[in-house]
């Protein structure tokens, strides 16, 4: 095993690490506000993954250009899915609700079937295969481009819980519900904000990721397990933990790939997940706290 | 509209429909069952299937259907497996329940595994579609046939073309690569890569499985550059074999060439529409259509006037499919499960559109004669390049883009 696979493992690993950490950071910010566990998140960011393809092959919108129409649009979508689908059933039993989004995923699964054939499609805008060498290791733009955006993106979203009154109200929200209330933050808006958020965020992965990916009604499946091994290893409902967290299981995950036989990878991944749950069930970084 | 208006309307409309349909009943039709993934993840290359399965039987129907049964139609009644192995097993009782006299599906090996003891239990002809382990012929079964090449005639023949291939270029191959998803089709492929290596007369100097979900193999691939291996040999569906072919590209993985096994993307004409520079040169063994059959090259055309996109090799097996059973039932004189088994049993079918000799079944079910086709990807347009009887054009190899 030589330096340079090492070398190369983990860069790739922590390219795509950014982007499961900006997905596992829609999906934390959402469990930290409604504690709900979110499985139409992949849904979301596959139908993100359409609206990039039809920007970009009817109207020659580039794909990253497109998140400005993007990253609105899925706020909406979100703060609409929120208030008519999962506001109604806030108080339901916890399993109705994982079954609601459950329900909710398949539905836009199979929505994107019935609209658009299982028929894979691809965005390829000019710089899709330009690359450069850094020491031994491959770095491909789309892939770097797509992380430094993830950051940006997440960063955004730090700062805008730090500074901003909404952004307050949202932590308010998630680290003493009651309370919040009490502080006469309107919850119930606040809630639909938040998953305004998630889905946004979610919606700029997958405006992200399309340049070098392929488009079919189940690729948000690929994203959004890893997210939710990325949203138990940062903590649920810290939103930088999630981030950082997303940057180990790439990593992980790509020094598996090369430290390990065949399709191993996966297998460390779930076995840091089945770690930080038994051993340190509110993540790595401490979770709850709107941090 | 108010309600009672509503349902008079709608009653009104049913009795209607149900008047055309009691008509069709009286006159004969032969009932052939298809289970596909038509939903969930396989929906893409399902479909590709289903639709050769259609072109196939609105031919015969409109050629005056099945003679020897007074001119009985063929229907197709739907199943829907979802890639699920529970939902092919009740998928195809229902079917079975439903008078079909056989079974065409299920795309994939686990679930035809299961099925096909279903379809043992009753006594109905299973023609597997896509489905490549060996396996599913395995254990003394009367019910089960397959017209494509099995995993190993596919792998060992396509292994046996390229090597042939590149002693005559000059190029022997010594050094082999391969990466394969981890089901049982991609497992399946890498077993006989590895287990033909020595026969053959080739090092498998690297053998990945990987999971289809994944979306990043830079590290896979790495390793594989770092092993210098002669060929890559990449069994995988259309997104993960796009981005192998993409990464390898940007890597520089410096083999004398890439080529497909059973891969679902190489030489897909939609892939390669969208994938121009990185197709071209991409070899790939897969189930093909004889491109000097003048009958094929009507069929093509057939499929895309209708579908208005090419016949892929899911279509051309699908179409297969139901001309055996065509053929069978013509025979056999008969919807009878058991009649039409015996007459499938004794196939030998000259008049198809492969890149084989007659359809003939073995004692297994296999089709004695199975072969695959050499392909590569040259001006867009994948071309049969070996077996020689059969190619429409010379190889380009070694590759030089791959050496970049």
């Amino acid at each position: 095993m030589t330096a340079d696979l090492l070398l190369q493992a983990v860069v790739s690993g922590l390219l795509l690490g950014g982007v499961y950490g900006l997905v596992a950071s829609g999906l934390s910010l959402i469990f930290g506000v409604l504690r709900i566990i979110n499985f139409a998140h992949g849904a979301v960011m596959m139908l993100a993954m359409y609206t990039t393809y039809w920007l970009f092959t009817l109207l020659k919108v580039d794909p990253y250009l497109s998140i400005l129409v993007t990253g609105p649009a899925f706020f909406m979508l979100g703060v609409v899915i929120q208030r008519l689908v999962i506001e109604p059933n806030r108080l339901a039993a916890e399993h109705n609700q994982l079954m609601l989004t459950l329900g909710l995923a398949l539905f836009l699964e199979n929505l994107a079937l019935v609209l658009w054939q299982g028929d894979f499609r691809t965005v390829r805008p000019s710089y899709a295969s330009a690359s450069f060498v850094v020491g031994e290791a491959l770095v491909e733009v789309p892939r770097l481009v797509a992380c430094g955006g993830a950051i940006v993106m997440a960063l955004a979203l730090f700062v805008f819980l730090r500074l901003t009154d909404v952004g307050k109200a949202i932590r308010a929200l998630s680290e003493e519900p009651e309370g919040a209330m009490l502080m006469g933050i309107d919850v119930g808006r606040i809630r639909a904000v938040a998953f305004g958020i998630g889905s946004g965020c979610v919606a700029v992965a997958g405006a992200l990721v399309t340049p070098f990916f392929y488009i079919a009604p189940d690729v948000g499946d690929s994203f959004n397990i890893m997210a939710f091994v990325v949203v138990v290893l940062g903590g649920m409902g810290n939103f930088v933990g999630a981030l950082l967290g997303g940057f180990i299981v790439g990593a992980a995950e790509s020094l598996g790939a090369t430290l390990l036989p065949g399709s191993l990878k996966q297998l460390v991944v779930f076995a840091l997940f089945v770690l930080v749950l038994l051993f340190r069930p509110a993540g790595l970084f401490g979770g709850g706290r709107g941090r | 509209m108010n309600r009672r208006a509503f349902l008079k309307t709608a009653g009104a409309v049913a009795a209607l429909g149900a008047v055309p349909s009691m008509g069709r009943a009286q006159t004969k039709e032969v009932k052939l069952g298809y289970i596909l993934p038509v939903t969930g993840p396989l929906a893409f290359e399902a479909q590709l299937s289903l639709n050769g399965l259609q072109l196939a039987v609105d031919e015969i129907n409109n050629a005056g259907g099945i003679k020897a049964l007074g001119g009985a139609n063929l229907a197709l009644l739907p199943g829907d497996t979802q890639n699920k192995v529970e939902l092919g097993n009740s998928e195809a009782t229902r079917l079975i329940d439903r008078g079909i006299s056989a079974l065409i599906g299920p795309f994939s090996s686990l679930v035809a595994y299961s099925v096909r003891q279903v379809t043992e239990k009753n006594k109905t002809p299973f023609t597997l579609l896509a489905a490549v382990a060996d396996n599913l012929t395995e254990g003394g079964l009367r019910y089960v046939f397959r017209v494509q090449p099995n995993g190993k005639a596919m792998s060992t023949l396509t292994m046996h073309n390229m090597i042939e291939m590149a002693k005559a270029a000059n190029t022997p191959i010594k050094r082999v690569a391969m990466m394969h998803e981890d089901g049982n089709f991609g497992t399946t492929m890498g077993n006989h890569v590895e287990a033909f290596a020595g026969k053959l007369g080739y090092a498998l100097v690297q053998r990945i499985p990987y999971s289809l979900k994944s979306p990043d193999f830079t590290a896979e691939l790495s390793k594989v550059k770092a092993s210098k291996p002669d060929l890559l040999v990449i069994s995988g569906y259309y997104g993960d074999s796009k981005i192998i072919a993409e990464t390898a590209s940007k890597l520089r993985i410096g083999v004398h060439a890439l080529v497909g096994l059973a891969n679902a993307a190489y030489s897909n004409p939609k892939f390669i529409a969208d994938n121009r520079e990185l197709t071209d040169q991409l070899f790939d063994g897969n189930y093909w259509h004889n491109p000097q059959s003048a009958r094929a090259k009507a069929v093509f055309a057939a499929y895309e006037r209708r579908f208005n996109s090419p016949l892929t090799s899911h279509g051309v097996q699908a179409y297969t499919v139901i001309g055996v059973l065509k053929d069978a039932l013509e025979r056999a004189g008969s919807t009878d499960r058991e009649k039409l088994r015996d007459a499938l049993s004794k196939t030998n079918l000259a008049d198809h559109i492969l890149p084989q000799d007659a359809i003939k079944f073995d004692d297994t079910g296999e089709n004695a004669n199975a072969s695959p086709a050499l392909l590569q990807v040259q001006n867009g347009r994948p071309v049969v390049v070996s077996p020689a009887r059969f190619a429409e054009a010379k190889p380009v190899f070694p590759v030089p883009k791959w050496h970049g």
